[in-house]
């Protein structure tokens, strides 16, 4: 209601001859949810690199309505503060689009929140394939878990992989991860000998891997949270199994940005992915270029910089289209139909799920001219979330 | 063959938490100083060995180096901040190293972002060697006789040494040892500087296990501490048993039980404890 009345004083602003002023003087805020702060503090960086370099190639105002970007630090998972601090951004701040949102817990802490304030929320990460059902002003530009793990399972039981097993850290992406690696990898006539969750907290993973190594696989699958315990697994993988020959599997353990930590240990590992950092495509050079020229030469995009990089699209384009004073439903029913080109490649959004489909990549890390990349071998087309599939959503 | 390899990857791990925290136990059993801050002395050490290698200094130079600039380090940190410390409750000690925790974390943050730092090991330490069964990583090999020889130097060092005899003296009695002319400061200060080298060299050499990043002194901060109660305060025998405990039962619980891996080493922990509240071996001595 409110709006609507908002939209009748605009039209009565836009008859008179004050108009011109007014426009310009519109502007959307776009609330930004992340850690810039702790351990996950490059979730942040990230973001908001991918954020500046959008507003740099489109300029900070769309139509002559200026985006004003307000960023607000939630450090890690901590739904309480995610929530306070979506509720000052609505209440004080007055923002009318919300964004970032890294972490599952932190997502699920502001579902109510939106829903009632009527604020359409645009998520650049948390991937927990349920979060867009819990609110209706959810929509997803990252990806799913499932989204990535089923496709490295559907390829691995058709290129010779018989057996596999899996090692996820103990927590829900890990869960999601195992779940769909071993259903698409058993869909395609693969056996799981073995499924070990790894404490968070672990330190050694010898002992895992050394089970692994009994087990004498074809394939190991891992999923693990980024940072030490990735590092760990994959530098274990490489001194344990890979000289036995077994090999690795993952999805978002080997993004560029992490290679130089692991080293030449990666060399070999597939994955899948949807973004791969040497697609080439006009987008994806745009955006290395200018990294590159705005942060430094050390500047290297991941999933955080590119999602965050076409959630500011996808905002762009509801503006431009709807005004800045468009009711949270048109939002949300102009965001449900988006299809655009992303540095990742072509991506759009499923009207019926409010989830991202997108291409999956399957990819190896390969050495060229002395830098760890990974290369793309095969591209599976416009990728939907396959858990929306298994839990059809009952009204 | 498989429980070869578990039991050497358990005294591998055993020997890095050995080398890490056997300067905590120090501290913690001499000085009576609740140090939560051992773990940063260890981490800036590490970092300091990210940056000589990357200079160019040889691996080994460099993680003895940095065991010596953090000792100094340590001393001067033990002359400044832990000193008024000692007579003081164990919630001022607590707070105050804690925070001590948090300032490095940020300072190391704000130098060094808050990635892992990689500390490339020399080449040959990346390799296997056949150890007759099947091939082993060289690297666990190295961690093992490291920490035996630490330990052999330590035991020499407490035992057989005039400064081990005063050490020993200054944990059993440190007013008759005062009374009897020696200077318990200086030896506090010296046997700190030392602890937090050691731990420094373990961080830098055990980087491939527990890699570094800035919030390492709060990570492994529970393993450090474990490690010292269960062995006993102020033993540095009991810490070495400890480790060794804890690592090999740790990793063959992994092995065996992966389904209980989360809660099994605080449940060993919890079972020693109660076995041995003062830990494994509670004498008075600290050798």
């Amino acid at each position: 209601m409110r709006s609507r009345w908002g939209m009748t004083l605009l039209a009565a602003l836009l008859a008179s001859s004050v108009a011109g002023a007014a426009l310009a003087a519109e502007t959307v805020k776009v609330g930004v949810l992340a850690p810039f702060s702790g351990p996950f503090a490059r979730w942040g960086t990230q973001f908001r690199q991918g954020i500046e370099v959008w507003q740099k190639q489109h300029g900070t105002s769309v139509d002559g309505i200026k985006i004003e970007v307000v960023y607000r630090d939630t450090g890690g998972p901590a739904p309480a503060r995610a929530r306070q601090l979506a509720e000052e951004l609505i209440l004080r701040d007055k923002v009318q689009i919300l964004g970032g949102i890294v972490f599952t817990p932190n997502a699920l802490a502001i579902a109510d929140l939106i829903t009632e304030a009527k604020m359409p929320t645009v998520i650049f990460n948390a991937a927990t394939a349920v979060i867009v059902r819990k609110s209706p002003y959810f929509i997803r530009v990252s990806q799913t878990i499932p989204q990535v793990a089923a496709p490295i399972g559907e390829w691995a039981a058709k290129n010779g992989i018989k057996t596999a097993v899996t090692a996820v850290s103990d927590y829900g992406p890990g869960f999601d991860g195992e779940e769909y690696f071993s259903k698409a990898f058993k869909a395609g006539g693969g056996k799981v000998l073995e499924s070990i969750r790894m404490p968070l907290s672990t330190a050694d993973f010898s002992p895992f891997f050394a089970r692994v190594l009994q087990d004498k696989p074809d394939a190991l699958f891992i999923f693990g949270p980024g940072g030490p315990p990735t590092v760990g697994m994959i530098n274990t993988w490489a001194s344990r199994l890979k000289p036995a020959g077994i090999k690795l599997l993952a999805t978002a353990e080997t993004q560029q940005i992490d290679l130089p930590k692991i080293g030449p240990a990666a060399l070999g590992v597939v994955s899948a992915f949807h973004y791969t950092e040497t697609v080439d495509n006009p987008l994806n050079k745009a955006l290395w270029a200018d990294l590159h020229q705005m942060f430094g030469k050390d500047a290297v995009p991941d999933l955080a910089t590119v999602q965050a990089y076409d959630g500011m699209h996808a905002i762009y384009l509801a503006v431009g289209k709807l005004g800045a004073r468009a009711k949270a439903d048109d939002v949300i029913e102009f965001m449900r139909h988006l299809a655009f080109d992303s540095p990742r490649g072509p991506i759009r959004i499923d009207p019926q799920t409010r989830d991202v489909v997108q291409n999956v990549y399957l990819r190896k890390v390969e050495e060229r001219n002395g830098v760890l990349e990974n290369i793309n071998f095969e591209t599976l087309p416009m990728r939907p979330d396959p858990w929306k599939e298994d839990h059809p959503e009952n009204k | 063959m498989a429980f070869a390899t578990v039991l050497l990857d358990g005294v591998s791990y055993g020997m890095v938490l050995f080398i890490i925290s056997v300067g905590l136990t120090v501290t913690m059993g001499l000085m009576r100083v609740v140090n939560l801050a051992h773990g940063a002395f260890a981490m800036v050490g590490g970092y300091l060995a990210v940056i000589l290698v990357r200079a160019g200094v040889p691996f080994f130079a460099a993680a003895l180096l940095a065991a010596a600039a953090v000792g100094v380090l340590g001393a001067a940190a033990e002359l400044t901040i832990y000193r008024p410390l000692y007579r003081k409750g164990e919630l001022a000690q607590a707070l105050m190293t804690f925070g001590l925790v948090f300032v490095v974390i940020a300072a190391l943050t704000m130098i060094f972002g808050p990635e892992i730092k990689p500390l490339p090991m020399p080449g040959f330490l990346g390799g296997l060697v056949d150890i007759g069964l099947r091939p082993y990583p060289a690297y666990r090999l190295f961690l093992i006789a490291l920490g035996l020889a630490l330990a052999a130097l330590l035991w020499w060092t407490i035992d057989g040494s005039l400064y081990g005899a005063r050490l020993r003296a200054a944990v059993d009695n440190p007013r008759m040892a005062r009374a009897l002319g020696m200077d318990v400061g200086r030896l506090f200060t010296l046997t700190f500087g030392a602890g937090c080298a050691l731990a420094a060299f373990g961080a830098a050499v055990g980087a491939q296990l527990l890699p570094l990043e800035p919030f390492y002194a709060l990570r492994y901060l529970v393993l450090f501490l474990v490690v010292v109660g269960v062995g006993g305060l102020g033993n540095f025998r009991g810490s070495f048993v400890a480790a060794l405990v804890l690592g090999i039962l740790d990793t063959a619980g992994k092995y065996l039980l992966p389904a209980a891996a989360a809660y099994l080493f605080y449940g060993i922990v919890l079972v020693l404890l109660l076995w041995r509240p003062n830990g494994l071996l509670p004498s008075r001595s600290a050798a």
